[in-house]
């Protein structure tokens, strides 16, 4: 512990419970002035959690919260606004009908009002001024889904900094993930902006990425299960320490499972001819076959994501031939997907993937409750035992198989959403970024059972969001640009096409 | 999420509730009242508590997927009418085709809200509007009393074998089939899932607008199914026979703890509801409380239910 300052903001056996999940456990955290923290963590080690008590989402049940050293607690995001909590979110929550001005000062347009007249002129003068310390350069009458998101994101920070005009103490600003939608060259920015802000504000820093933690963070505290494991400092951690502090194990070369990847077979199970829907994408032929995992890279507009919400049955094509096992179709719905055996794992697990407030064995059987019934009726019994065979087998962590999808940690709900599919017995299984939000161990997890259903015959559509995925996991790449076809290699193992050759084909 | 995922927490003692508020409500009008316990007053009190929970049951399909359905005591009225006009000449058919023209209105009140994407808010204010502008036209705007000669045909609602009436019996099959329908079959199974996520049932493959479109057509049957037991009993068809069920209704589901939100509910919640509303109806007219201003009190107790039966207070915003 460098400094002797006394801390801004402590959380001492801070202490959280959902039913059934012991959430935050005698979690100790001290925040200084200055001083930018990170806070890393798997998925469900607690750092939301966390983060959601300090911005007065949920308020903790034991311990206490001492603010420049006096007990206090969030009843609400207003309270803790009040008292010199910012937040700047990865979900970004400016409203983009209003203008940047309107954004800033939205709920505190007070201080600029007479009669209950806003004076509009003052308060755009007043929000140019905290756009300033932030060096910005937006005109604060522009509307703000005009601004890219990175732009978006300096005027969450400036008005993060607003609060300094009300709060007594120092401020203390939460970034939840800030980088999660922003280049290499934006989030240079955002960090030379956090260091020149260390002056007026603390920051606590969540991110996945490691290296941008290290970068960024004085120290770091890490996460594992609901507690603090470990207070850093960056100076002295490495990428390959913090992740081994995360999961309890360290990286290893066969990452993406590829000495079980299997030669795949001659039955083609899906073959696009010259496939195009509007201006998303056009002349797309490939052939899948059983057992084969065909990565799509690309960026964005380059109509990979149109093309696989196309086989999902969300956007059907309009130009061009889709087989499924030989016959020609036409995905109108996805219901009509699910009939020609294919399964989708959407991006958006909690809003497409599962039904969050039915059991983890309602949202297994959903696609293939016919199979389950009989005059009409579904055999409970069956039920049971399937959706538990199926918990069993993907080892899903739950309290048992009726509890609520909603109470499960991202991994295993991604391992519900699989088992639903493999339930209904899907022969091609599209995986929309499918490790998306996941932390490393819970990835590998599903990176494993994407190669045993593999082995099993299953064919995969892979999209993902980083390219070093794409490779290690595909038996073929395939990279599109303006909704075209670019280029197409195999990715054996030990023969796997390197990041640098498919970006040339991207941009 | 975090006032849901506290609300599922609560459920447990929440969802015992209602059943509680029923025994204290009979308790105390029984104390007060000691005829009504006898067992004359209390099958009287589940004869009259029938034709409700009928409109109730039908309403709570939709509710369940996260619809509404206002057209429900319009339908009634149009199924008392078409009753009372054709029983001298269909005899039996006329309870088919009451209920048939009840589904038909189901199904053309759900391919509004479905296919031109109407909410159904709307789409049964509106489908309500002509159902009982049909009436009105159809019966002449008059009450229609069922002549003598036919009133044979009405035995199977008004009869009274082995000493319990039929209409009790008919409500004990009505809650039956709904049970089935919502606890064993796939359509109870995919409306409770398009209730509580509707995007994630459909991308499982779930045929949304179908369902969506079955629950119309049942809380259309039911209702008619409760025009013509009302009719029955009052041996008579009007335009406005039922015109003061639907707050009652829906209060009846509320009350029993179904979510007005979707997703969270079941036919026997719906039950008990229905008789918490009975037993304060026959206990505001034991305590002499006016009939007409009985719907102060339902509007006072649907708004109350909603209240207490969510923990509204982790909600942070209500359209």
């Amino acid at each position: 512990m460098s400094t002797a300052a006394q801390p801004v903001l402590s959380l001492v056996n801070v202490d959280k419970r959902f039913p059934g999940v012991h959430a935050l456990k005698q979690v100790s955290i001290d925040i200084r002035p200055g001083e930018v923290v990170g806070l890393i963590g798997e998925n469900g080690a607690g750092k939301s959690t966390l983060m959601k008590i300090l911005s007065g989402v949920y308020q903790h049940d034991g311990g206490e919260i001492l603010l420049s050293g006096r007990s206090t607690r969030f009843a609400d995001a207003a309270d803790a606004n009040s008292q010199g909590i910012g937040m700047v979110f990865q979900e970004q929550s400016l409203l983009t009908n209003l203008t940047v001005g309107e954004n800033i000062y939205l709920g505190n347009e007070t201080q600029f009002t007479r009669l209950g007249i806003v004076n509009w002129r003052a308060l755009y003068a007043a929000a140019a001024r905290q756009l300033a310390k932030v060096k910005v350069d937006v005109d604060p009458r522009m509307r703000a889904d005009d601004l890219d998101f990175a732009a978006r994101q300096m005027v969450e920070l400036a008005k993060a900094l607003t609060l300094e005009e009300n709060a007594g103490g120092h401020l203390v600003i939460l970034l939840d993930e800030p980088t999660s939608v922003l280049e290499r060259a934006e989030i240079d920015i955002l960090f030379a902006r956090v260091r020149a802000l260390k002056e007026r504000a603390s920051f606590i820093f969540v991110s996945h990425r490691l290296d941008e933690v290290l970068e960024l963070s004085d120290r770091i505290y890490v996460m594992k299960d609901g507690a603090v494991v470990a207070d850093l400092k960056a100076s002295e951690a490495d990428v390959t320490q913090l992740h081994h502090l995360m999961v309890g194990r360290s990286l290893q070369a066969e990452y993406y499972r590829e000495p079980q990847q299997r030669p795949f077979r001659e039955e083609v199970v899906l073959e696009a001819d010259g496939l195009s829907l509007g201006p998303a994408y056009r002349n797309v032929s490939f052939k899948l076959h059983a057992g084969e995992i065909l990565g799509i890279a690309g960026v964005i507009g380059s109509g990979r994501e149109e093309l696989t919400r196309t086989l999902a049955g969300f956007a059907p094509h309009d130009g061009g031939r889709l087989l499924l096992g030989g016959r020609e179709a036409r995905l109108n719905s996805p219901a009509e997907a699910v009939d020609g055996g294919v399964g989708y794992i959407p991006r958006e697990r909690r809003v497409e993937g599962l039904v969050l407030f039915l059991s983890v064995a309602a949202n297994i059987t959903l696609p293939d409750l016919e199979n389950l019934s009989s005059y009409g009726l579904i055999n409970g019994a069956a039920e049971r035992r399937l959706a538990g065979g199926w918990v069993d087998r993907l080892k899903v962590r739950t309290p048992g198989i009726n509890a609520l999808c909603l109470n499960l940690s991202g991994g295993n709900q991604q391992k519900v959403v699989l088992a639903k599919w493999l339930n209904a017995r899907a022969r091609i299984l599209v995986l929309d970024h499918p490790t998306r939000g996941l932390d490393v161990g819970a990835k590998e997890e599903v990176y494993d059972l994407v190669r045993q259903v593999t082995a099993e015959g299953v064919a995969v559509i892979l999209t993902s969001d980083t390219l070093e995925e794409t490779i290690g996991l595909s038996h073929t790449v395939l990279v599109m640009r303006d909704g075209g076809i670019t280029h197409r290699t195999a990715a054996n193992p030990g023969e796997k096409p390197r990041q640098v050759d498919l970006i040339g084909h991207m941009v | 999420m975090s006032g849901l995922a506290d609300r599922i927490g609560t459920d447990r003692l929440r969802q015992w509730l209602p059943l509680v508020t029923l025994i204290v409500l009979v308790i105390i009008v029984g104390t007060m009242q000691p005829v009504f316990l006898q067992p004359s007053t209390l099958l009287q009190l589940a004869s009259d508590t029938a034709v409700l929970f009928i409109l109730a049951t039908g309403v709570t399909f939709v509710i369940m997927l996260g619809g509404i359905d206002l057209s429900i005591q319009s339908m009634a009225s149009l199924a008392s009418v078409i009753v009372a006009l054709t029983v001298a000449r269909l005899g039996y058919g006329a309870f088919a085709l009451a209920i048939g023209i009840g589904v038909l209105a189901g199904l053309l009140s759900g391919l509004a809200h479905v296919r031109l994407k109407i909410p159904s808010f709307i789409a049964t204010l509106a489908s309500g509007g002509v159902l009982y502008s049909s009436a009105l036209v159809i019966s002449g705007e008059r009450s229609i009393t069922l002549p003598d000669t036919e009133r044979a045909y009405q035995t199977w609602i008004t009869g009274t074998p082995f000493g319990i009436p039929n209409v009790i019996i008919i409500g004990l099959v009505v809650l039956l089939v709904a049970h089935l329908l919502q606890s064993h079959t796939r359509f109870g199974r995919y409306s409770a899932a398009i209730g509580a996520g509707e995007p994630a049932a459909y991308a499982s493959g779930v045929k949304v607008s179908r369902q969506k479109i079955l629950a119309f057509m049942l809380s259309g049957g039911f209702a008619a199914l409760a025009g013509v037991v009302l009719a029955g009993r009052l041996a008579s068809g009007s335009p406005t026979l039922a015109a003061e069920l639907l707050l009652p209704s829906i209060a009846a589901v509320v009350v029993g703890g179904t979510a007005i939100t979707g997703g969270v509910g079941s036919i026997w919640r719906t039950l008990v509801g229905a008789l918490i509303i009975s037993v304060v109806r026959i206990g505001m007219t034991f305590l002499g409380v006016n009939i007409f201003a009985q719907n102060i009190v339902f509007g006072v107790v649907l708004i109350v239910a909603v209240a207490t039966t969510i923990d509204r207070s982790k909600i942070p915003i209500v359209k």
